[in-house]
């Protein structure tokens, strides 16, 4: 087997978000989203990054493109750091990179017909004349499991999985080498979810596709994934491929996140690690690692001094004091 | 078996509307027996949410209309409830805790103001009592922070909301807490420790739960037994042993297998084609026979009703009749 191509590589990255108050409104503290994050996803894959809500997965997503501007940090894709590209390059740039979103209500404009939804990526990047754009889209509503005359329709007249059918037609429009899916699936009922995922793995066969799926749904990042990356409070915390991290999660956050999903089998009886309290708050985040507030084998450095992220055998990495005897 | 302390029979909401009537609720039986945790599963728009509102008074009437059956809480017939005689009902015998802890919670009261107003409603207590009694029920459902009644609601965190708004339902001792997607707002660490604190009071209270959700590991984990709706009727019913191992309606059994597992990864997930049918213009025959991959001429023409598969335990299917002529089994048709 070749050795894996990576496509997008972050490093170090960071976004933080300044809290303003007083009468001048001046800075007086910060909100770390994204602290020092660090990773890579190769080529045709699918990256999962999970965590609850407030960890920073979708920051991580909407920074790397550029959504959100990084406070600092290097997103290397295909070689050119993302973050140092000037506004009309960038711009070039996202016919590369797409976006799902997770709300299809709220991410398709509702005075817009699907049909001019879908073109207008085409328009944006100027691809091919009116009449070619009308073909395409067309045929990428095909693609996506709908018919041509939905192009005519208006997304209040689509149900939920087939709303986010044209926003998944709308990334693809422009033939783009990664989309950063966040949480696709998560507005969605059991029975329309699978759909969705399904149409997903297809779609990424069919096209080559690389994805960055962000999703707190523990079971869906493991059926879509190849690799999986966990976050807590704006940091990695723990990354692996898909078994390696299920079958032998070695942070106890891991562990204590993959005891915590609630089983569909009556019959299984599974250990649980119930944590304590909640996830502290981004804008004063616990000295040392960030876990250790909540986590059951807390130990005298972990309040001290902040693990560092690294491999611990076979591309699995983790951030934990406990692994360091 | 224990007496039904909620019996719900044939109960038909209909909402009328300027395109037409709705049917959301259409022929509806559920029994809730006392301390019994029973789990209502649907998918989004099947009825699980007006049915559960309809134990509690709670749909508005107009446009909702009651159409037909009952809804009897211990012996009561709750369907023939005056405003008044609702009162009583709500909050002492039966109370509900709903998905978004936020906003069923005032922003401008402190939760000692809430608290104390829905225990003075229902107990003849002084303001000092009711507030001794409200810091004791919030002990009970694991909040022991000091100053905890004088807080607004956005002091406090998703899981802590929701364990106040526990704390506000249970406070009465309800023989019924009716819990409506109590955990699909919150992260997963903290539903499981909402799952554990409802166990408990089950436990330790006798309350019963009817615990609606979209979630089939939340049912696993916390129900005796599970009632499947699918657009606006009971589709399948069983203890939650059987239902997992033996799922016999074809919608029960394509939602049990589109779901991801943790445990072991599938290639491909199944997926029920097709979407929930309009509830203006239900299909004829059964209701799921567009979407159904075992769907037979009958299913189309004529709409089954509930085949009884043993105690407590039934489907709306065809199949089952045919079925039935191997073995001998007896069957009622409680609804064509």
């Amino acid at each position: 087997m070749a050795q894996p191509q990576s496509i997008l590589d972050v490093r170090n990255l960071k976004k933080y978000f300044p809290i303003r108050g007083g009468v001048f409104g001046r800075k007086v503290g910060e909100v770390k989203a994204v602290d020092n994050v660090s990773f890579s996803v190769n080529k045709g894959e699918t990256l999962g990054i999970v965590g609850e809500s407030g960890c920073g997965k979708s920051t991580t997503g909407r920074t790397i493109l550029r959504l959100e501007e990084p406070t600092s940090g290097e997103v290397q894709f295909e070689g050119k750091n993302l973050v140092r590209l000037k506004g009309e390059e960038m711009r070039r740039m996202r016919r590369e990179l797409q976006m799902v979103f997770q709300d299809p209500f709220a991410s398709l404009n509702p005075r817009k017909t699907a049909g001019e939804i879908i073109e207008e990526p085409l328009q944006v990047h100027g691809i091919g004349s009116a009449k070619e754009r009308k073909e395409q889209v067309k045929e990428l509503l095909r693609v996506v499991g709908l018919d041509a005359f939905h192009a005519g329709r208006y997304p209040h007249q689509f149900s939920g999985g087939q709303r986010q059918r044209i926003g998944i037609a709308r990334a693809l429009a422009v033939k783009p080498k990664l989309i950063v899916a966040d949480e696709p699936v998560s507005a969605l009922d059991v029975s329309i979810q699978s759909q969705v995922l399904n149409l997903l793995e297809d779609l990424q066969e069919k096209f080559d596709l690389t994805y960055l799926f962000i999703a707190h749904d523990l079971s869906v990042v493991r059926h879509i994934s190849d690799r999986v990356g966990v976050m807590y409070l704006g940091r990695m915390v723990e990354l692996a491929d898909r078994d390696g991290l299920y079958e032998n999660p070695l942070h106890p956050y891991t562990q204590a996140l993959l005891s915590a999903v609630p089983v569909p089998d009556p019959e299984t009886k599974r250990e649980r690690i119930i944590l304590s309290g909640d996830v502290p708050s981004p804008s004063n985040p616990p000295k040392g690692c960030a876990f250790h507030t909540r986590c059951p084998h807390v130990m005298d450095v972990c309040r001290e001094v902040r693990p560092e992220f690294k491999e611990h055998g076979d591309g699995h990495f983790a951030a934990c004091h406990l692994l360091e005897k | 078996m224990t007496e039904p302390l909620l019996e719900i029979s044939q109960f038909k909401l209909h909402f009328h509307t300027d395109k037409g009537v709705v049917k959301a609720v259409d022929g509806v039986d559920i029994t809730v027996g006392e301390g019994e945790v029973v789990g209502l599963v649907g998918e989004s728009g099947c009825g699980k949410s007006v049915t559960s509102l309809s134990v509690m008074g709670l749909v508005p009437q107009p446009p909702g209309k009651v159409a037909g059956g009952s809804i009897r809480l211990a012996g009561k017939d709750l369907t023939r409830l005056g405003r008044k005689e609702w009162r009583k009902v709500r909050g002492n015998e039966v109370s509900m805790i709903f998905q978004e802890p936020m906003t069923s919670l005032n922003p401008v009261f402190t939760i000692g103001n809430q608290m104390v107003e829905a225990i003075r409603q229902h107990r003849k207590l002084d303001k000092k009592e009711a507030r001794r009694l409200a810091a004791e029920t919030l002990r009970e459902v694991g909040i022991s922070r000091e100053g905890i009644l004088d807080e607004y609601p956005h002091q406090l965190s998703g899981g802590m909301r929701q364990r106040v708004m526990i704390a506000m339902a249970m406070v009465c001792r309800p023989k019924l807490l009716i819990a409506d997607e109590p955990t699909t707002a919150l992260d997963v660490t903290i539903q499981a420790q909402i799952l554990d604190l409802m166990r408990r009071l089950n436990e330790e209270t006798g309350t019963a739960i009817l615990m609606i959700t979209h979630d089939l590991g939340v049912v696993a984990e916390m129900c005796e037994r599970v009632v499947v709706m699918y657009a606006g009727q009971v589709v399948e019913q069983a203890d939650i042993q059987t239902l997992f191992r033996d799922p016999r309606h074809p919608y029960t059994q394509g939602l049990l297998k589109s779901i991801p597992k943790l445990d072991k990864r599938t290639d491909r997930l199944y997926s029920i084609p097709g979407n929930v049918p309009n509830p203006r213009s239900m299909p004829q025959g059964c209701r799921f026979a567009p979407r159904c991959e075992f769907a037979m001429d009958i299913c189309r023409e004529k709409e089954p009703g509930l085949f009884t598969l043993g105690e407590n335990r039934v489907s709306r299917c065809w199949l089952e009749e045919e079925k039935k002529e191997d073995a001998d089994r007896g069957t009622t048709t409680v609804h064509s």
